[in-house]
């Protein structure tokens, strides 16, 4: 599949808070309530289209488990994009935000733009974490915040796609040296053919597209 | 016309057609005389240092024309002294609007220049007594070829002028004058005097009226002025410039708003009433108003080099259209189908299958914790005082040694038990070599695709093509490879939340993993390469292509496998550290 970017995901948080299930509904449109737990790290990849560009997500589900937290640790680098979820039914998930967000400051690139997520939205009868609350974390923080379901696939789209439109923005801003692949982007091998209107453009021609012919 | 001489006039008078055609198109976007003889002052100002530069196609031009000035006694003096001046007069006319003074200035040399102007008035009004003039040239039979020749050129050029673009604003009246006169001259010599005489008039008028020429009511009271101070030479032609003067205030005047009414009259008349003496003039018109839109558009473009390199007129680098269609569409159907061997080659390229089969992103993610591992193990060893660290680099080295790929001469495995189907023997080696791992390692995509492997090679149309063979040889490897690599990633992270670690076991099992997967790439390898081989295609040399490429594919396979594991093998140190 031919893309101009390659944007690198993480998806971290306590276990349970459905992360996996998350993935599962912007990769595969369905929900599956009983999951196995995840260990280490899951992939998912989508293809997205901003600004007329074809960007591939390739999303990297990391473990929730303690045990498995100096692993996860290690993938958190290269990401260019972080979506923290809590669960809006469990009080503890949302107390834990600044322990992972400390160590998603810590291992990744300081440029990682970092999407704040309040999911099962739809137990609201159920619900310990106010939305307010969530967006006072996520203003204190400099995060962007959303409130999703990945049963009923509220906001799940918008969540992955907003985050890489920030992403998009800050490589037209500069922000991000899409040459150096420790950001977590790489360029398409159909980008750098064409030669890109993108800085950089050809050379980098990214692993993912391996040198093609 | 073999010599030089008549090639520069050709180039020069080339040069002048464009640059009329040019000049038309500039009046046609404003519709105000004034105006537009404003606009194109800022050429004439700087003439005078550029005239040097008309002047040399120019002065060689004048060997076929010195006839006619012969006819024109008044003027016959120099040559020189006729054509230096015209430019400065071009002057004339803006310096009127801008700075009298200036004007005045050149009366004197305006004057010799655009008498020719004034007898064309006379012509207008009182032809019948000019032509006793004009009767002299006409009996040159050997001047009328020459002459014959050059207005050919110029109403053919002309005339194509008007039938490319009828967008050069001189609406029908031109055009279709144009062209008579061109069928005119081509059909009857006889006519010729009379229609070349047409033409030129016709341009003369437009021209006059028209374009940056000086106004003839201007001229003529220039004229007169001149003619107070010295009268002898021009005393009789001074009453007619008088009746001039009130015949053709219209062509003056009128010119923004009118200017056909007198071309159309004043051609009507000429074809009754013409004189050789007016094709010099109409050409002298020519030459000058050629002459001045050369100085206009040569202002600030030497050469006209730019102005020839904007309209393609380089004979050198002139693009033909049909040429550039032929070039496009060679290169249009050159890259339609370097995408489609590209699509092609990509269909079967390992490495974008492999990345598919999220092998590449597994392999990543294995590096990542390989990585992450080596500077954990190095960082333990800093700590230490030097003969702990020698004995952990000893420990590092024994597990490097255990996780050896065993020589390939291994006997060949007993044959797959009895009822037992090909993936479940599979799945029992993997089984029986991970088996003291301790961990839950699971092998079913590997077993599944495998199933697939040999269900689609069973039940596949034997006419099956050689192509589509090798793409499921490739696809399959790919895919047989990304699974294994996702295996190691998984039993690496495994490894490392494994409680209770046993690294000798651990690396003994991950080596007899490695064994069996690879053993399975050379099968599955082998069982493609057996499906072409039973193809019966005529295209052997393709068939032993495919063959080669899937076994190199394989190699290529073993490789990823045994990278991984070698990816592992600092996880499986720092079990034993």
């Amino acid at each position: 599949m031919a893309y101009a970017y390659l944007f690198k995901y993480i998806i971290i948080g306590d276990t349970g808070v459905g992360k996996s299930c998350l993935l599962l509904q912007f990769t595969d449109k369905r929900f599956q309530p009983v999951h196995d737990l995840t260990i280490g790290v899951e992939f998912g990849a989508r293809m997205i289209t901003i600004d007329g560009k074809q960007i591939k997500l390739q999303i990297w589900d990391t473990a929730g488990q303690e045990a498995f937290r100096s692993i996860t640790r290690s993938y958190y680098r290269g990401a260019a994009g972080a979506l923290l979820v809590y669960d809006i039914t469990r009080r503890d998930t949302f107390n834990h935000l600044t322990t992972w967000l400390e160590d998603a400051r810590q291992h990744s690139n300081s440029n990682m733009v970092i999407m704040l997520i309040g999911n099962k939205s739809d137990l609201e009868s159920r619900r310990e974490v106010k939305k307010e609350e969530g967006e006072a974390f996520a203003r204190e923080h400099g995060l962007v915040f959303m409130e999703t379901s990945a049963k009923t696939a509220a906001n799940v789209e918008e969540a992955f796609i907003n985050t890489a439109k920030e992403i998009y923005e800050k490589i037209q801003e500069g922000v991000f040296d899409i040459n150096n692949e420790a950001n977590g982007i790489k360029i398409g091998p159909q980008h750098s053919a064409a030669g890109g209107a993108a800085a950089g453009g050809a050379g980098a021609g990214g692993a993912a597209g391996g040198g093609c012919c | 016309m073999p010599s030089s001489d008549s090639e520069d006039f050709e180039s020069a008078d080339e040069g002048q057609t464009h640059t009329e055609r040019k000049e038309r198109k500039k009046r046609l976007s404003s519709s105000n005389y004034s105006e537009n003889a404003l606009e194109s002052d800022s050429g004439p100002k700087e003439t005078s240092t550029l005239t040097g530069k008309v002047e040399k196609p120019k002065a060689k031009t004048t060997d076929g024309w010195d006839d006619f000035d012969i006819d024109n006694p008044e003027e016959s003096n120099t040559e020189v002294k006729s054509k230096e001046p015209s430019p400065k007069e071009e002057k004339q006319p803006k310096a009127k609007e801008e700075t009298q003074p200036k004007a005045k200035e050149n009366v004197k040399s305006q004057d010799t220049g655009w008498d020719d102007f004034d007898d064309w008035g006379q012509d207008d009004v009182i032809s019948k007594n000019e032509m006793e003039q004009t009767s002299k040239p006409v009996n040159q039979s050997s001047n009328q070829q020459q002459t014959d020749r050059d207005i050919k050129e110029v109403t053919d050029r002309l005339a194509s002028a008007s039938t490319k673009g009828n967008s050069w604003g001189w609406g029908w009246g031109v055009d279709s004058l144009l062209s008579t006169a061109t069928a005119g001259i081509t059909t009857a010599t006889a006519g010729f005097t009379t229609l070349t005489s047409q033409v030129s008039q016709g341009i003369s008028t437009v021209l006059e009226s028209g374009i940056g020429a000086p106004d003839p009511e201007e001229l003529a009271r220039k004229n007169n002025k001149e003619a107070d101070t010295s009268a002898p030479k021009v005393e009789d032609t001074k009453p007619d410039e008088v009746k001039a003067k009130e015949d053709q205030p219209n062509a003056g005047a009128n010119d923004g708003a009118f200017p056909f009414g007198s071309l159309l009259s004043g051609v009507t008349k000429f074809v009754e009433t013409t004189g050789t003496k007016v094709i010099a003039g109409g050409l002298d018109t020519l030459e000058t108003i050629g002459k001045k839109t050369m100085e206009v558009l040569q202002d600030g473009d030497p050469g006209l080099a730019k102005k020839r390199a904007m309209l393609g007129l380089d004979s050198g680098d002139k693009p033909v259209l049909s040429q550039i269609l032929r070039e496009a569409k060679a290169k249009a159907e050159e890259e339609d189908k370097v995408r489609e061997e590209k699509r092609e080659a990509k269909e079967v390229h390992y490495e974008n299958l492999f990345d598919d089969f999220e092998g590449l992103v597994h392999l990543e993610a294995l590096e990542m914790l390989s990585r992450q591992v080596t500077m954990r193990i190095e960082e333990r060893m800093r700590g230490l005082d030097p003969e702990k660290r020698q004995d952990i680099k000893e420990t590092l080295q024994q597990v490097a040694e255990l996780c050896e790929m065993p020589e390939e001469d291994d006997e060949d495995d007993e044959p797959p038990s009895e009822g037992m189907s090909k993936p479940d023997a599979f799945h029992e080696k993997l089984q029986t070599a991970t088996q003291d791992l301790g961990l839950k390692l699971v092998f079913q995509p590997l077993v599944k695709q495998y199933t697939d492997v040999l269900d689609w090679l069973d039940s596949s149309d034997p006419d099956i093509g050689e192509k589509a063979v090798y793409k499921r040889a490739v696809s399959s490897l790919a895919q047989c490879t990304a699974l294994a690599v996702l295996v190691y990633h998984k039993a690496a992270e495994m490894l490392l939340v494994k409680p209770r670690r046993s690294t000798a076991d651990e690396a003994d099992a991950l080596t007899q993993m490695t064994v069996v997967l690879t053993k399975h790439i050379s099968e599955l390898a082998t069982l493609f390469t057996e499906k072409l081989n039973s193809i019966s295609s005529e295209n052997k040399e393709q068939i032993n292509n495919h063959i080669t490429n899937i076994f190199l594919e394989a190699g290529n396979s073993s490789t990823y496998i045994q990278n991984a594991f070698q990816l592992a093998l600092p996880i499986l140190q720092i079990g034993a550290v």
